[in-house]
């Protein structure tokens, strides 16, 4: 039998603040952490609003690099990754740094660097020449900064998986657990706010006017973010050993591609259906085991009408009744941390029984006829949550996280 | 925990590569062997910012030869290089559509930039021209994974689906990533590999980088992997891939095998390259790993393909982690460095390297490093030569060492 994999520390940096206390108890009073673009001037995108992390002084979190020396995806990740740690109460100390891993996702990487390099190609006298570009750019910087900052040598990846990326992140942590490839593994996402991301979704008419209302008959779209979540994870008899704090077992995943479209979903949500079953069968636990679902929830009206049908088919009867919500209605969409930041969510919700609400709902849409908590967060009781995430590139992907019995 | 005590084991039944030197196996390493380099002046970049500089460019890829029927438009350049290479890895090991249709095939491919031209040309023209004038199909492209999902698109392939990014290990990378979801049995049949296209705009970084072997005073004329003359690499242009099957259910179907891959390891520079002593200790923690997961000693390896591409400090490394490992018999480990004729290929760089040894264990015959004249004296003696020369592979090591502090190795062994 391979080893049980718990989840002992987490690490939120969002548009709703910094840290999990903080995080949390804004996401359960459905605050809302967007508004107008500030990082750069939204003129002319037809759209203006965004989920920025403002007040952000990554210098608090730093203690080995220079937070200047890097790019603003891998603070917003070490940022996520020190608070975990602390939460974990984990002495890196006492750990073999070949045995500590660290796993992240993306979308976009180092956007930020990639724009100040177009900068200098559009007009060279308005940004410096690259001299840095090939090091500070390419994605693979995030966890192997994570991993400089922190001292650890062990397993080392960044699997870009878009929106998805922060579970696949998990889920490689997760294996290389069991497999014995290390003690304890940091694995998350991360991304920074993108003019590149914004144009894109703009463009795609993905992005809401105001705000982010999944599950609405009104939804209008998306609001992109950034931010980055980020889990320890350990073996459970790792935990018990040094008694530390146990958020939730990972019971298992599953992955799938539409192999469709590259931004759309299946018509069917055939890959959505085959990831969901995947993990339950993993994780051993029947739907009807299931008490709480973080929704993909992006608030397009494709996304959510597609996750619905996803959800019936595999909840049948219970979808009306088995809580749902999204966060991206209060955080926006923060791209390869999202699915991260919503494990962390989920993680949470066991731990405590206590589900964040989906906010912005005003009128059931007859094709999204689910319980998405509406507007209030609500005490129940949890046991096991499904972790949905969905991506560019026909990409499928969910979780399974269980209350971890002794 | 030995790979081989736990799990399923993986084999590789198939092979698919576009390269500067073409697009068959047996044919590339008939024309590394005889030490045709791909090494040129760059024609294709366009632009007239650049000093003279010298690749491995794959100036003969026509993407309609490979993927015949369907719209190429939504797939760039990146895309249609994996989607081509990928086509070619199916026929190779014999998944047809019917049996595509079958089974959840996947892809995991390793980049180091993706759709890099991609990504810059939607930035620039959304702030030259506008947002409004940035074009969505493009958008689709910008995201790092873009090339997998599009390759699953083009040939149907709903299995798992990752892109790996690890600078130039990449490649190495997610062949690793992808051996170990079929011993988990999560998948039964995943492409791996990666690629890589040569644009100007990675041309442009690696030259400000200084990292370029016309970037610096010295001889620019000399990507010459592990010379003392070496200033430098040569990008190049290529896609590998390769499909990784659980081996009982490619014994049950008749495949032909082409090789087990029985370990791989992983080492991290916390210096990034800064301390030397650190660089050369991840080169021997990726090597160490990837023999202890085989379960063979350094001396059961009969042949290596370097990851060396003329780099100062990369070369260096790699070179002092094979003489650490093999502590003074490295002289007796056949190795040779193919990038010295096909470029440093970032992401594509390391599956390439495993598709040559292949084909060196077919053969038996290993290509030379081609210009090498002068070992560097700084290096341990290793058994390098510019000419190819015969050698019986059964076991054989690739090994990729990153530009920036990542290292990875990787066993595969002839099923006897």
């Amino acid at each position: 039998m391979p080893p049980r994999v718990v989840v002992t520390g987490i690490g939120l940096v969002t548009p709703l603040g910094c840290g999990r206390e903080r995080v949390w108890s804004r996401l359960l009073a459905g605050e809302c952490g967007t508004s107008r673009v500030e990082s750069f001037d939204p003129e002319g995108y037809g759209v203006d609003q965004g989920g920025e992390v403002r007040d952000f002084d990554p210098a608090r979190y730093f203690r080995t690099l220079d937070p200047t020396s890097v790019g603003r995806s891998t603070q917003l990740a070490i940022a996520a990754t020190r608070q975990a740690l602390d939460d974990a109460v984990l002495d890196l100390s006492l750990l073999d740094p070949r045995r500590v891993g660290v796993i992240m996702g993306t979308t976009s990487g180092e956007a930020r660097e990639v724009e100040a390099f177009d900068d200098h190609l559009i007009d060279e006298r308005s940004a410096p020449a690259p001299t840095e570009f090939v090091r500070r750019y390419p994605c693979n910087v995030i966890p192997e900064l994570v991993a400089t900052e922190l001292g650890v040598t062990g397993p080392n990846l960044m699997v870009p998986a878009a929106c998805a990326a922060g579970t696949y992140a998990i889920a490689n942590a997760l294996d290389g657990l069991r497999a014995g490839r290390a003690d304890v593994m940091v694995a998350g996402g991360a991304d920074c706010f993108s003019r590149i991301t914004y144009a894109g979704f703009a463009r795609l008419g993905a992005v809401a006017p105001m705000r982010c209302q999944p599950f609405d008959r009104e939804r209008k779209g998306m609001i992109p973010a950034e931010g980055s979540g980020v889990l320890v994870l350990e073996t459970f008899d790792s935990a018990r050993r040094r008694g530390a704090p146990i958020y939730a077992e990972v019971a298992g995943y599953g992955l799938a591609c539409d192999a469709h479209h590259m931004t759309a979903a299946h018509p069917q949500a055939d890959g959505a259906v085959r990831a969901m079953s995947a993990a339950l069968d993993e994780s051993g636990l029947g739907a009807d085991r299931i008490g709480y679902i973080s929704a993909h929830g992006t608030g397009t009206p494709t996304n959510d009408r597609i996750e619905a049908m996803a959800v019936r088919r595999i909840f049948n009867g219970r979808s009306r009744t088995v809580p749902i919500s999204s966060i991206k209605s209060m955080i926006g969409h923060t791209m390869g941390a999202a699915s991260a930041i919503e494990a962390a969510v989920c993680c949470l919700a066991i731990a405590e029984n206590r589900v964040p609400p989906t906010a912005h709902f005003e009128q059931p849409d007859p094709e999204c006829d689910l319980d998405c908590v509406p507007n209030e967060a609500r005490e129940v009781e949890v046991g096991a949550a499904m972790n949905n995430s969905y991506a560019f590139g026909g990409y499928n992907a969910s979780m399974v996280f269980r209350r971890a019995e002794s | 925990m030995s790979a081989r005590d736990d799990g399923k084991r993986v084999v590789i039944t198939g092979m698919g590569a576009i390269t500067p030197l073409g697009d068959d196996p047996s044919r590339l390493h008939d024309a590394l062997c005889e030490g045709r380099s791909a090494l040129q002046p760059l024609s294709a970049l366009g632009e007239d910012s650049l000093p003279p500089t010298l690749g491995c460019e794959l100036l003969w890829f026509e993407a309609r030869n490979y993927l015949t029927e369907g719209n190429l438009r939504p797939l760039d350049r990146t895309a249609q290089l994996c989607a081509a290479a990928a086509g070619l890895a199916l026929e190779a090991s014999g998944w047809d559509a019917e049996r595509i249709a079958a089974h959840e095939v996947g892809v995991v491919l390793g980049t180091m930039f993706g759709s890099m031209r991609t990504i810059s040309e939607f930035d620039r023209r959304a702030v030259v021209d506008g947002p409004s004038y940035a074009k969505p199909m493009h958008f689709a492209n910008t995201v790092i994974n873009a090339a997998a999902g599009q390759t699953a698109i083009w040939h149907g392939l709903t299995g798992i689906n990752a892109t790996i990014s690890g600078g130039t290990v990449s490649g190495l990378q997610a062949i690793g990533y992808a051996a170990d979801l079929i011993r988990q049995g999560r998948a039964q049949a995943l492409l791996a590999g990666g690629a890589e296209e040569l644009c100007f705009e990675t041309v442009f970084g690696f030259h400000h980088a200084g990292l370029l072997s016309g970037s610096r005073n010295g001889d620019a004329a000399r990507p010459t992997p592990l010379d003392s003359r070496r200033n430098g690499f040569a990008l190049g242009e290529a896609a590998a891939l390769l499909m990784l099957e659980d081996a009982e259910s490619a014994e049950r179907r008749g495949a032909t095998i082409l090789a087990e891959i029985s370990g791989h390891g992983a080492g991290y520079d916390l210096s990034r390259g800064a301390d030397p002593s650190l660089g050369e200790r991840a080169v021997v923690d990726a090597l160490a790993g990837a023999l202890d997961e085989s379960g063979l000693e350094p001396g059961d390896v009969d042949a290596a393909v370097l990851s060396a591409n003329g780099s100062i400090a990369g070369d260096l490394a790699e070179a002092r982690g094979v003489g650490s490992l093999w502590n003074g018999a490295a002289p007796r480990l056949p190795v040779t460095a193919p990038k010295s004729m096909l470029g440093e290929s970032l992401g594509a760089g390391g599956a390439l390297q495993l598709v040559i040894l292949l084909e060196a264990m077919r053969a038996g015959r290993l290509p030379g490093v081609h210009g090498l004249e002068d070992l560097d004296p700084e290096m341990p003696s290793l058994f390098a030569s510019a000419e190819s020369r015969a050698v019986a592979v059964d076991r054989g090591l690739v090994i990729s060492n990153g530009l920036d502090g990542k290292s990875c190795a990787l066993i595969a062994e002839a099923r006897s």
